[in-house]
């Protein structure tokens, strides 16, 4: 935990900083004591790199494999071996496979890299552009403006979390992932040809929201490399767009990114930048979580319903509740409205609850009685971040150690109907590496409350007015990660 | 303008190869390839418990002093067994999600039953179905 950040902090209002890796007295801050967070590393600064960033083919060959894959996965669902969950090419490739490289390297690594090439509202982005390749200015569909009340992560909460109602049937029912995510490139191409660019990826995908949110954590990050060639540039073609990139097509303003959370990394702007100003920059993790821009309730709740989907997707999937199991897998109506009552609940109320307890009593033990306490639960919902990232980490270890072996069989037999394309059909299934599970989990969640603690440390500097009253409204946060920890812990490995 | 637009032509068209190779590409070249690899069998049966469809098909005619191959295909979340025990065809276990192929030549005509021969539900007793040779 870093105790460099000694601002004399007077106006509630004013964070201590604007950008992470700089406090208001100009010392540098740094991760757990550590790496400074104001280090990056430009990969685009190696020619080759910025030379495929900035080609139109890319990132639009990944999408195409993508697409490729994504078409046997929906196969699957529909021919495949349709009962048996483990023997499925769909229920593997996005619940074993996907899952774990998305939340064990994209996420945490390269942040919304999955955005960049996922290939789901692809689709609906040709028939907008009415284009595959090149840049165009004609516009298919009718292009209207997304309300802005709803432009924040509401919508994408509450899909997500309805999303988790059926998870017992997607991890063992082919078709269920197959209508899933036939919904999603249905419901895509639809909103693609009512609203404009990525209003779809921006407010309404459930994988969105969490990958926006943890993308804060992410260890890169595409922003501008000299911000007064931007000042001086009036066209702005990163927003307006060029011969050679579209502009922004998630809606922002690639000159003056801040934070990762809604940068879909699509790389349009790399190739619309005039002056090659755009970096593709690795950096500490978790740098975004001090930058106070856009924050609110609906990123809270993010916070909130990730961890709580995390704690029943254990309970549901690897815990010794024979009950719970039932309810998930919907053997009754009634089993199942329990297990998505209680679920909505602890998610939406429990947990926010618990949170808002110790978000109140570090407001009255920091003894700052003019800050609001929206703001203190806002501000410190932040630091779940890390740790939640950490649970959901733990948990992908909980399936891929005991479950990775099956991929082996449906590479060479994606249908269950006796194929052996690459000689791997036959290997039965073989849990690797089970006796590093929980220390494997115990490492990754300690982690996590370490990166948490610093950040919660960090947020409490730039909430409360001085660093003695942050220090004291840390205490209770310092208290509720620790418990937090300790109950994944419990769960996971007791 | 002008000069361009063989490019556009040639940038389109290989946009919608592409496209096509991606999409509707999977599609033919499993549908082919499954088809290569059962195009000798007499029979693609899937096996189910009887509450959720029983072995289909249930009733197969084969000609007497031919060749039979077929496959049964377990797709069903518990275990099954396939057996024809008038012929001695016993395929053993079937877990969920696996198939057999099996290869014989009934050499008398006559209709035989073919059974699971696991226990996989309380209606197991049912899950059957007649082979017959003429």
């Amino acid at each position: 935990m870093s105790n460099e950040n000694n601002n004399n902090q007077t106006d509630n209002d004013q964070p201590c900083c604007d950008q992470a890796g700089c406090n208001q007295s100009g010392s540098r801050q740094k991760l757990l004591g550590i790496i400074p967070l104001d280090w990056r590393f430009d990969l685009a600064s190696i020619p080759l790199i910025r030379w495929i960033l900035k080609q139109r083919w890319f990132p639009l060959c990944f999408i195409f494999m993508n697409m490729f894959l994504f078409m046997l996965i929906l196969m699957s669902g529909v021919i495949g071996g349709f009962s048996s969950g483990n023997y499925s090419f769909g229920i593997m490739m996005v619940w074993i496979l996907w899952w774990v490289v998305l939340m064990m390297i994209l996420v945490p690594v390269f942040s919304r890299t999955w955005c960049m090439v996922c290939p789901l509202p692809s689709f609906g982005e040709w028939l907008q552009r009415i284009k595959i390749f090149g840049v165009g200015k004609k516009v298919g569909g009718l292009n209207l403006k997304w309300p802005k009340k709803l432009s924040n992560m509401w919508i994408m909460n509450i899909l997500f979390l309805m999303t988790t109602y059926f998870s017992g049937f997607f991890t063992v029912r082919p078709l269920a992932t197959f209508f899933m995510l036939g919904s999603l490139i249905v419901l895509g191409i639809v909103f693609m040809m009512i609203f404009e660019k990525r209003t779809f990826c921006l407010y309404v995908c459930p994988v969105s929201g969490f990958q926006g949110l943890y993308s804060n954590l992410g260890m890169s990050e595409i922003r501008v490399k000299d911000p007064k060639i931007c000042e001086k540039h009036k066209k702005k073609t990163c927003v307006t767009g060029n011969k050679n990139g579209y502009g922004c097509p998630w809606m922002l303003e690639p000159h003056s990114f801040k934070k990762n959370t809604y940068c879909g990394m699509c790389l349009e702007c790399f190739k619309s930048c005039p002056f090659d100003n755009m970096a593709f920059n690795l950096r500490p993790p978790a740098t975004d979580l001090l930058v106070d821009e856009k924050r609110g309730l609906d990123e809270a709740w993010k916070c909130f319903i990730m961890l709580a989907i995390a704690v029943m997707f254990y309970v549901a999937m690897m815990g010794p509740w024979g009950t719970i199991k039932n309810w998930v897998r919907g053997e009754t109506f009634i089993g199942w409205f329990k297990f998505i009552s209680l679920h909505t609940f602890f998610a939406l109320v429990v947990i926010p609850g618990i949170f808002g307890i110790f978000a109140w009593l570090s407001k009255v033990v920091s003894g700052e009685k003019d800050i609001r306490l929206k703001k203190v639960f806002v501000n410190l919902s932040y630091s779940l971040v890390p740790m939640g990232l950490a649970a959901w980490i733990a948990f992908s270890f909980g399936f891929l150690l005991p479950n990775g072996s099956y991929l082996l069989h449906i590479f060479s037999d994606p249908f269950a109907r006796g194929w052996d394309l690459f000689g791997t059909a036959g290997i039965p299934w073989t849990p690797f590496g089970t006796v590093w599970l929980v220390p494997l989990q115990f490492f990754t969640l300690l982690g996590g409350y370490l990166v948490s603690v610093d950040y919660g440390y960090k947020l409490c500097l730039q909430t409360f007015a001085d660093t003695a009253t942050a220090k004291r409204g840390f205490i209770p946060l310092l208290v509720l990660l620790t418990l937090v920890t300790i109950a994944f812990g419990w769960l996971y490995g007791g | 303008m002008e000069a361009n637009l063989p490019m556009k032509i040639i940038k389109s068209t290989l946009s919608i190869l592409l496209l096509l190779f991606c999409t509707i590409g999977p599609i033919y070249a499993s549908l082919r390839y499954e088809a290569s690899l059962t195009k000798d069998f007499t029979a693609d049966i899937v096996a189910r418990t009887p509450e959720k469809g029983n072995f289909s098909p249930r009733h197969i005619k084969v000609q007497v002093g031919q060749k039979v191959k077929l496959r049964v295909r377990n797709v069903d979340t518990v275990m099954h067994g396939f057996a024809i025990p008038a012929l001695g065809i016993d395929a053993g276990e079937l877990k969920a999600g696996k198939n057999k192929i099996l290869e014989f030549t009934p050499t008398k005509p006559g209709i035989y039953d073919f059974y699971c021969t696991t226990w996989c539900s309380e209606f197991h007793l049912q899950m059957r179905g007649i082979l017959e040779v003429e």
